[in-house]
């Protein structure tokens, strides 16, 4: 298979729905949040869980003893399972930016969502 | 090193330094000296035996202390320097003897908070007057009552001056978790003076103290002695999610007498768990195992005895590093001392050096052997 793929009508995702596709022999969590689209390996790169299940959020950022600072809303994928927090554009957990789950650039082209993948090392552990 | 033959046929096979020695005063009497004053008659008068520690609830039939350790005048063991030198610092040829005292630890679980700050200070001066120049091998532990936490930094940094004191002892007894806001000037003022902070098992359940489980207090010392390790887990994973080791990057924490076999398994949960639940205290941004790992020290003593002697190090190698994080201990003159040559048989080879005194030199940064007295 080749780049691009189209996964899906685009106007089957509207803004604040989710899907589940089949893309580069792989399944795919869809995600549109407030337009923008996203596409995450659908598992968690921990125990598996099913990642287009997780609440979309954004979470405490690193900080000082005591610091609540809220930010990355709409960013953040947090998994079903056991809540690790992923960034949504880069793949990467929250905890250790060395952890990430496997991402795709998401776009609509001629009315369909198509995927693409990213160079392994913009969007895999190292 | 090669052996060296040791009076009564001990042999050591390393320098040695020992990380927890109790030495102790007969009765609270031997402190007036170094007592406030406003304070005599707390000692002199207001109590029948003049103890005026809180005491544990349990006590078992064979009692607390070594058969052996009596000094010759009928005094509590370890309150005679040359009882204790004969049988610890000379019979094991002891390079550095801690000394961690005794049950003064338990003022911090007292009700009255002046009065528990002046024993601690008392102390204090006892211990730098009345042991500390006996002997080139000691080395004091300064005790705090944690009640006014200001005060006990302040404490902190007169005492903490004095060349022979290596760190601050604090009870793992304690009414919260040391990464409590109230403990930060303690944890601020040793980081400060660059003396590592000790957490001893004692003083849990005691006097205005939780009880010592979480399931209360059992009926008998043989569970509440089992049980111990919980209180040092307890105050572990406090520092850890308060972030006093991101707070205070020189801070080093010593754990006396917590057992050491326990360390694989709350650092798998609590790595897995800040994994999972980071969100909550996002001040920690390091996992916590390696916190712990450049941050803690573990004294041997009780050294776990698992059947076969393979599986202590099975354990113990699952924590990364743990080499490097271990300090040798006796516990000298408790029942349940650790004998140098029965620890150091159960230690792989590979890391008796440094377990046995390189850690705990360069943790307390002592200088080399110093001359056997004459």
């Amino acid at each position: 298979m080749t780049d691009p793929v189209a996964v899906l009508p685009a106007a089957e995702l509207p803004p604040g729905a989710r899907a589940t596709v089949e893309a580069f022999g792989t399944e795919v969590a869809l995600f549109n949040v407030d337009g923008a689209l996203f596409a995450v390996a659908n598992a968690c790169p921990h125990y598996g869980g099913p990642l287009c299940h997780g609440r979309i959020a954004g979470t405490r950022l690193p900080g000082e003893p005591y610091e609540h600072r809220y930010g990355r809303e709409g960013r953040v994928l947090v998994c079903p399972w056991h809540g690790w927090e992923f960034d949504l554009e880069t793949g990467r957990a929250i905890f250790d930016e060395d952890v990430s789950v496997r991402v795709f650039d998401a776009a609509v082209e001629d009315g369909s969502i198509v995927l693409r993948r990213r160079a392994r090392a913009e969007s895999e552990a190292r | 090193m090669p052996g060296r033959l040791r009076p009564r046929g001990v042999t050591i096979l390393a320098a040695l330094i020992d990380c927890d020695v109790h030495q102790n005063f007969n009765s609270l009497r031997d402190l007036l000296p170094w007592l406030d004053p406003a304070f005599h008659d707390y000692v002199e008068v207001g109590g029948y035996t003049g103890f005026q520690l809180p005491n544990y609830p349990w006590v078992h039939p064979s009692g607390f202390l070594m058969g052996d350790a009596v000094p010759e005048d009928g005094g509590v063991p370890g309150s005679d320097y040359e009882t204790l030198r004969e049988q610890l610092l000379d019979r094991f040829d002891v390079e550095y003897a801690i000394l961690t005292g005794e049950d003064i630890l338990n003022v911090s679980a007292m009700a009255h908070p002046q009065f528990a700050a002046a024993l601690a200070s008392a102390y204090n001066r006892w211990l730098c007057e009345a042991w500390l120049p006996l002997d080139p091998r000691l080395r004091g532990s300064l005790v705090v009552a944690t009640q006014d936490a200001e005060r006990a930094a302040q404490e902190i940094r007169e005492v903490g001056a004095h060349p022979g004191i290596v760190q601050v002892l604090l009870p793992c007894g304690a009414r919260s978790g040391y990464g409590d806001p109230h403990y930060g000037p303690i944890f601020d003022a040793a980081a400060e003076m660059g003396l590592p902070v000790a957490l001893h098992v004692g003083a849990e359940g005691l006097a205005t103290n939780p009880p010592p489980t979480a399931t209360g207090y059992p009926a008998y010392y043989v569970e509440w002695h089992t049980l111990l390790p919980g209180a040092a887990m307890s105050h572990l994973v406090s520092l850890v999610c308060h972030g006093v080791f991101e707070r205070l990057p020189e801070l080093r924490l010593v754990v006396i007498e917590a057992g050491v076999a326990w360390l694989p398994a709350i650092l798998w949960r609590l790595d897995a768990n800040w994994k999972s639940l980071r969100t909550e205290t996002p001040w920690v941004k390091r996992l916590p195992s390696e916190q712990v790992r450049e941050h803690v020290r573990f004294t041997t003593q009780p050294l776990e005895q698992p059947r076969r002697k393979s599986s202590l190090q099975a354990v113990l190698e699952a924590v990364d590093g743990i080499e490097g994080m271990l300090l040798f201990a006796t516990d000298y003159p408790h029942w349940d001392f650790d004998a140098p040559k029965i620890v150091t048989a159960r230690l792989p080879e590979a890391w008796r050096e440094r377990v046995l005194s390189e850690n705990a030199r360069s943790l307390y940064r002592l200088p080399a052997r110093v001359p056997e007295p004459v």
